[in-house]
């Protein structure tokens, strides 16, 4: 049993209490979903649990947090390791190995284990989560989902009574979603107690005993499962909440005004392959047009970003033609005319300050427009600030920002919305809209249903085995999307 | 079923030469590093590079270890065309850069060659057998596993700049050199320390700081193989620092 007794934290470097006054109790063998808007103290509050505040992240407390009578606060994370187990958010930054089987045995090497029973605790890892396939494989191969079912095998080997997962889902695609929801139940079924803090929650709604919002480092409300789960829309959005059933949104699809000019970008044959590999991607044909939101969609692996890096340039087509107003594009052309803004933008951030990082690359004056652009996306405050200082989502706004400068007429966008809550999401669709009405070609490589019917008004599935098309996306389509994707 | 699981996870990954002890490669890298920075004459330079290609040959690394012999070859030609090319100033330069780098290549190719062929676990735990503070082994670990997403965040770095245009084309680069370096850097180094931060508290809360005695997957351990070739090691490289200020030593090979 977990309980916080009047629970406050404020972080060494801060004026303000994140946590305050938190009383809750987590039962054993409990599911539980920590959720609300970014910002709002969720991964502090699991950072309490797994002992890395205070001793890796100092600060001040008052009150306690207990694990079975005992106070975290006086346990250090290495003391904790065997009891309380985490797989954090971000696949690529929590291994400390660079294979996998080494990777699985980490945490026994550092508890001391002797070699038999540290290859006996792998072994069942191994057979309980069905890694077999993936060991002895370098880290750098495996895709998102695969890197994070070892993160769990890992931490699975340890055997602790209390797992931890900060938005285990914010990199994966729809089917490893849902071997981590498998992973979960079995967790569940055999007494663990789990606890989840994730904006995009779909998937634990079979799973989850209880829901907790977190509002501005408070216990705002606690929800059963049942209650959670029939929120009306106007209390969830109230909350900032996406929904509990992104496949209800297919209905409420409206079809969006359609835009043909014969002015645009077009691509017909493309195909491709990696240095004497197969082909990656075959017989692709599309038009877009000015005013297009197209959504990518496909499992990973299915070949988004090497589409994306062949448009943008990056990459060279093996057979096929892309042109843009009916002239013939080569790679380098494709560059000067494309903007990709990427998942992760602290790759994109190379300025001083955000006025810099806007105009950088311009040959010739473009400081009205920086500050145009700069107050359009209300970052106008931020103008003199470095970059880096900025959140997740202001930096998403200032690489948007730099395309917009750019005067890009087609602008990539790969998961604008990963670990997004429900009010990022809106305003990226928006400024998405926006761009789309000024007449800017738009891709969106995306695996967030709810954001796709938001904001697309036609889809290109690469999952598709013969030839592939863009379809404008309609009622029907996203139906058949999320019959693929949920069930 | 279990007992092939078992087997899976105990398998060696890598053979021979390469399933030494990290101490005693890393031992062969200093001494060859000190060696080869004291040798002179081309027969002997060519016989330390050509042994210990060898040697990784033998420890999975074939192909890395040819790739460098014939750069080791084809530099060594390039410096002997130099002496027919006179012009003053850069030819010294240019010969001294030859000489240098003839002088890092077999540091470079048994460098490498560890880093691909070491299990970090192994590494970890020959450190600690060593007796190296945690303060030391922690850091040196979260380094040797860096580096190879170093090459992959440099790549993501310059396919946004190429995109954005910023240094992306080589006249660029020559105007800008300073600049184009200061871009690759800024993200590279705000990288660096979100995935170090992050790599630490997953390290933490999997027991990192924990100082018992540990034990890799393989057993780690300083055998009489060890010993007796880091002993024919050093007796190998005494030979050829004194047949090198013998005659031998002034045998010119690399003619054009």
């Amino acid at each position: 049993m977990i309980t916080f007794d009047n629970f406050s934290f404020r972080y060494e470097e801060r004026d303000k209490f994140t946590l305050k006054d938190l009383n809750l109790t987590i039962q054993t063998g409990e599911f539980v979903l920590l959720t609300g808007r970014s910002g709002c103290g969720k991964t502090t509050l699991i950072r309490c649990l797994n002992g890395l505040i205070p001793h890796f992240y100092p600060g001040e407390s008052k009150g306690d947090i207990l694990l079975d009578g005992h106070s975290l606060l006086e346990l250090k994370p290495s003391d904790l390791a065997g009891k309380v187990g985490t797989v954090f958010q971000d696949p690529r930054s929590q291994f400390f190995m660079t294979d996998t089987t080494r990777e699985l045995a980490f945490g026994c090497e550092n508890m001391g284990y002797s070699r038999e029973e540290t290859v006996d605790r792998i072994a069942k890892a191994v057979l309980d989560l069905e890694l077999s396939d993936y060991l002895n494989r370098s880290i750098f191969d495996l895709s998102s989902g695969e890197k994070q079912q070892i993160a769990i095998g890992s931490v699975y080997a340890l055997l602790p009574k209390v797992y931890i997962f900060d938005e285990p889902s914010a990199n994966l695609d729809y089917a490893a979603t849902k071997r981590l929801a498998e992973t979960m139940k079995r967790l569940k079924a055999d007494g663990y107690t789990i606890i989840v803090v994730e904006h995009r929650f779909y998937y634990l709604r079979e799973l989850l005993d209880r829901a907790y919002l977190i509002q501005d480092g408070r216990l705002i409300q606690s929800f059963t499962r049942e209650q959670f789960c029939s929120l009306s829309d106007e209390t969830r959005i109230q909350y900032g909440l996406r929904t509990v059933y992104p496949e209800r949104e297919a209905a409420k699809y409206q079809l969006k005004p359609a835009h043909k000019s014969n002015d645009g970008l077009s691509v017909s044959n493309l195909s491709f392959a990696y240095k004497k590999g197969p082909d990656v991607l075959r017989n692709i044909n599309f038009e877009a047009h000015k005013g297009d939101v197209i959504g990518i969609l496909g499992h990973n692996g299915a070949g988004k970003t090497t589409l994306l890096s062949i448009m943008t340039g990056l990459l060279k087509e093996k057979t096929g033609s892309i042109r843009y107003n009916g002239k013939k594009l080569s790679p380098r052309q494709r560059r000067n005319l494309s903007y990709l803004v990427m998942q992760d933008t602290d790759y994109q951030l190379f300025g001083s300050s955000v006025e810099e990082e806007l105009s950088l690359g311009i040959e010739n004056d473009c400081s009205g427009k920086v500050t145009e652009t700069l107050e359009a996306l209300e970052l106008g405050a931020y103008r003199e600030c470095h970059p880096a200082s900025l959140s997740g989502g202001q930096k998403q706004r200032v690489t948007i920002g730099a395309a917009i400068v750019k005067d890009s007429p087609v602008i990539y966008f790969d998961e604008p919305t990963s670990g997004l809550d429900y009010d990022s999401m809106v305003r990226v669709s928006h400024l998405i809209e926006q761009l789309a009405a000024a007449g800017v070609i738009i891709f969106v490589v995306s695996h967030d249903f709810e954001f796709i019917t938001r904001t697309c008004s036609e889809v290109l599935q690469l999952d598709g085995q013969d030839s592939i098309k863009n379809q404008v996306l309609t009622p029907e389509i996203l139906l058949s999307l999320s019959k693929q994707y949920f069930n | 079923m279990e007992e092939n699981t078992k087997k899976l996870i105990t398998q060696r990954q890598f053979q021979r030469t390469a399933a030494l002890d990290p101490r005693c490669k890393v031992a062969l890298l200093i001494m060859i590093g000190c060696v080869s920075y004291f040798l002179n004459g081309e027969i002997c330079s060519l016989v330390l590079v050509a042994s210990f290609a060898l040697f990784i040959a033998v420890g999975n690394g074939g192909k890395w270890a040819a790739k460098m012999l014939i750069f080791y070859i084809v530099i060594a030609y390039l410096n002997a065309l130099l002496r027919y090319v006179s012009i003053p100033v850069l030819s010294v330069i240019m010969s001294v850069f030859g000489v240098t780098i003839l002088k890092l290549v077999p540091i470079a190719m048994m460098g490498i060659w560890i880093l691909h062929t070491t299990q970090m676990d192994d590494l970890m735990v020959s450190l600690q057998r060593m007796r190296l503070p945690q303060a030391v082994t922690i850091p040196l670990v979260v380094m040797f596993r860096y580096i190879p997403t170093l090459r992959i965040e440099y790549r993501m770095i310059r396919n946004t700049m190429d995109i954005r245009g910023i240094g992306d084309t080589v006249w660029k680069q020559l105007i800008h050199p300073l600049a184009t370096i200061e871009y690759i850097l800024i993200p590279l180094l705000m990288r660096c320390l979100k995935v170090t931060d992050e790599l630490a508290a997953s390290g933490t809360t999997r027991g990192l700081e924990l100082e018992g005695k540990r034990y890799a997957l393989n057993p780690v351990r300083f055998s009489w193989k060890e010993y007796a070739v880091t002993a024919l090691g050093i007796v190998f490289l005494a030979l050829l620092l004194f047949l090198d200020h013998t005659s031998i030593g002034e045998i010119i090979i690399w003619r054009v």
